[in-house]
């Protein structure tokens, strides 16, 4: 029998080929481009609107970072594309095989199904990367166009959205391999898609563990490093999400093996992913690669934050529909929880919306607590939250600093180019490129 | 080379095959031969490793063969597939010779001797199924396991192809390869092999040469006496 090595690099070929005479894939890429095209130009237009262009009072987008300002909207095709169009190609690519017979030819190999499974995803990520020029075109253009590029942001938002289609791609992997037909796949991809939607808005609606679960969904992955936030504890948990993926894949592409054995190894998988799920979620590790460090403090509040050994305990009156609280979280809560190493949160309401909480007295409140000290506030921005933590702990407030302030990027100027690239000359190679490879192929 | 003892396979409540017990000897062409829904399919399939046996065992000098084992040993090629419908044959004969590590020695050959030359760069999805089917028993031909066990080889082939594929079966076989084949036309086994298992309702009911099967028949209480016809034997069998 051939080399272990050699039989692995046969299949990755095979994969390939079958992936370049997949429709799917070049519908994909022929998609994406436009995509791309239109949150791009409407991104810089709006940019450039709100940096002086087009009549507008010059200065107001001084405080412009191209991460939320271009790299976000411009990314966020990518999303769109991983949600509705990556699992078809995936499906496609798992699924093909065993409709057409040639797994029953190829699981005569003696190799481990994990190593098939990873011939397919390696290809199946490939492709993510080829479709991944398309905002790599933005770049180029943006750059072209004088505009900034802080890389480690932008890395940041690029490999959110490789984990996201990894996790889209095990997820259409492991349901392409446990139901005998791709049409019975894509409505399982999509109907886990969608749970994590309901997720999403039972979270936002109940607060509490909900929350915490709602954090490692795909959309919230993504959201924190378009922030340009790592977070290890994501990381880690998406990781884990996606090698479970795949092996369900290949505990079920096992065809020889009976349906009561695999169902058990599923069980079992399940199990262990669900320990090291929860074991991952306690990571606190993270690293704020934004430019205008937007999930962060100034250095010079980190550097004050830091000196404060007493654990922090906030206590916060306000429900989980209303939008004050989401602004604390965001603003300060997990800010803090960034720099101080012990910081306890409990948010306290009757309702998710708080509407009919109005009237009570405490409702609104925020109470800070350090060293058996207590300090109640309503305002939930960040000035107000380090304040009160500075008063409680008798840490002095660092001086003002202006020279450190992010002044952002603004740039004047249309989105030059983009449209022939997006729409005209993408579209074209992505038509030709189909042509020629499957001339070539056939 | 190896014998398969009291193989048994279940579809939930249905028993499709139930204690099937034969060997296989080295380079002979042992054909399966029953009726439709008899498990010839079936049993195929849990030799070949697509699908799980619930009993039995296809046992080596007295000791089971594991998976890896019989993996090695036989080769499987299923009836009624397109595998890789978008490729062109030759690609696919070059990527299962590359895949297996197989006989590289006899593509052209086998090539010839199939006939396969007029459509080697046509997609195996546009072939006819006299083709396609002269196209997969290429690839097993080139297979480096010891037993080729091929379901329905003559199926969509014409009298002539039918022909021309029993011979290079045969010389395979003659040149030490085994060929284990389920065939459902009667006339078509009879051409080509020189032994063969009669399944029937998922219970093998003889095993032999024509000779040997013709024996078992007659030995039936109440049967008519059966000739050297296999058509016959199989009728009084089943």
């Amino acid at each position: 029998m051939p080399s272990r090595r050699s039989a692995f690099l046969w299949l990755v070929r095979k994969e390939w080929r079958e992936l370049v005479v997949s429709r799917s894939w070049w519908v994909l890429l022929l998609a994406i481009g436009p995509l791309v095209g239109v949150t791009f130009i409407s991104a810089v237009r709006t940019y450039a609107e709100a940096s002086g262009f087009g009549g507008t009072s010059a200065g107001v987008g001084e405080a412009f970072s191209p991460l939320i300002g271009i790299w976000a909207p411009t990314f966020s095709a990518c999303e769109v594309a991983a949600v509705f169009l990556l699992p078809f190609v995936a499906i496609r690519q798992i699924a093909g095989d065993r409709q057409s017979g040639a797994l029953k030819i190829e699981l005569q190999h003696p190799m481990p199904a994990i190593a098939r499974i990873g011939a397919k995803a390696l290809v199946l990520l490939a492709a993510w990367g080829i479709a991944s020029l398309a905002p790599a075109a933005a770049v180029v253009l943006w750059k072209s166009n004088g505009g900034s590029i802080y890389a480690p942001e932008l890395a940041t938002v690029a490999l959110g959205h490789l984990l996201n289609a990894g996790l889209t791609i095990a997820l259409a992997a492991a349901t392409a391999a446990v139901t005998e037909h791709p049409s019975t796949a894509a409505i399982l991809t999509l109907s886990v898609t969608v749970g994590t939607w309901i997720l999403n808005f039972i979270a936002a609606v109940q607060g509490g563990i909900w929350e915490r679960a709602a954090g490692y969904t795909p959309p919230a992955m993504v959201a924190g490093f378009q922030h340009g936030l790592i977070r290890l504890d994501v990381v880690l948990v998406t990781l884990v999400f996606v090698a479970a993926g795949f092996t369900l894949a290949a505990v079920w592409l096992r065809l020889g093996v009976g349906v009561r054995r695999r169902a058990y190894e599923s069980v079992a998988l399940g199990a262990v992913t669900a320990a090291i799920v929860s074991a991952c979620s306690l990571a606190t590790g993270s690293w704020d690669t934004s430019e205008s460090r937007i999930n962060s403090f100034s250095e010079a509040d980190e550097e004050a934050l830091e000196r404060i050994q007493s654990p922090l305990s906030v206590e916060v009156h306000l429900a989980p529909e209303d939008p004050r609280r989401a602004d604390l979280d965001h603003k300060a809560i997990a800010k803090l929880r960034r720099v101080l190493p012990k910081v306890q949160v409990r948010y306290v309401s009757a309702t998710s919306i708080g509407l009919f909480e109005q009237t009570s007295p405490h409702y609104g409140e925020i109470w800070y607590e350090i060293a058996g000290r207590r300090e109640m506030t309503r305002a939930t921005t960040a000035e107000s939250a380090l304040q009160t933590i500075y008063q409680l702990s008798g840490v002095a407030p660092p001086v003002e600093n202006d020279d450190a302030m992010f002044r952002g990027h603004p740039l004047a100027v249309p989105p030059k180019g983009a449209a022939a690239v997006f729409y005209g000359i993408w579209p074209a190679l992505v038509v030709a490129g189909a042509v020629f490879m499957h001339r070539r192929q056939t | 080379m190896f014998e398969a003892r009291n193989l048994t396979k279940r579809y939930g409540r249905l028993t499709a095959l139930t204690d099937v017990s034969f060997s296989v000897r080295s380079g002979e062409v042992l054909g399966l031969i029953g009726p439709n829904g008899s498990g010839k399919t079936t049993l195929f399939e849990c030799l070949g490793g697509a699908l799980p046996l619930d009993g039995g065992a296809v046992v080596r000098d007295g000791r089971p063969l594991t998976d890896r084992e019989r993996a090695a040993t036989i080769f499987y090629l299923p009836d009624a597939i397109a595998p890789w419908p978008a490729q062109s044959v030759r690609w696919a004969i070059d990527y299962t010779l590359g895949l297996f590590n197989g006989r590289a020695d006899l593509r052209d050959e086998v090539i010839r001797r199939l006939d396969i030359q007029p459509f080697l760069d046509q997609a195996i999805g546009s072939l006819s199924k006299g083709q396609r089917k002269r196209a997969l028993l290429a690839i097993g031909l080139l297979m480096p396991h010891p037993v080729l066990m091929a379901d329905e080889p003559f199926d969509g082939l014409d009298l002539r192809q039918s022909r021309d594929v029993a011979q290079t079966l045969r010389s395979f076989a003659s040149a030490g390869r085994t060929m284990f084949l389920s065939i459902h036309q009667i006339k078509d086994a009879s051409r080509v092999c020189d032994r063969f298992v009669l399944l029937s309702g998922g219970r093998a009911r003889g095993e032999g040469t024509i000779r040997e099967l013709a024996a078992l028949a007659a030995s039936q209480p109440g049967a008519p006496a059966a000739d050297d016809d296999l058509e016959e034997v199989f009728l009084a069998l089943t």
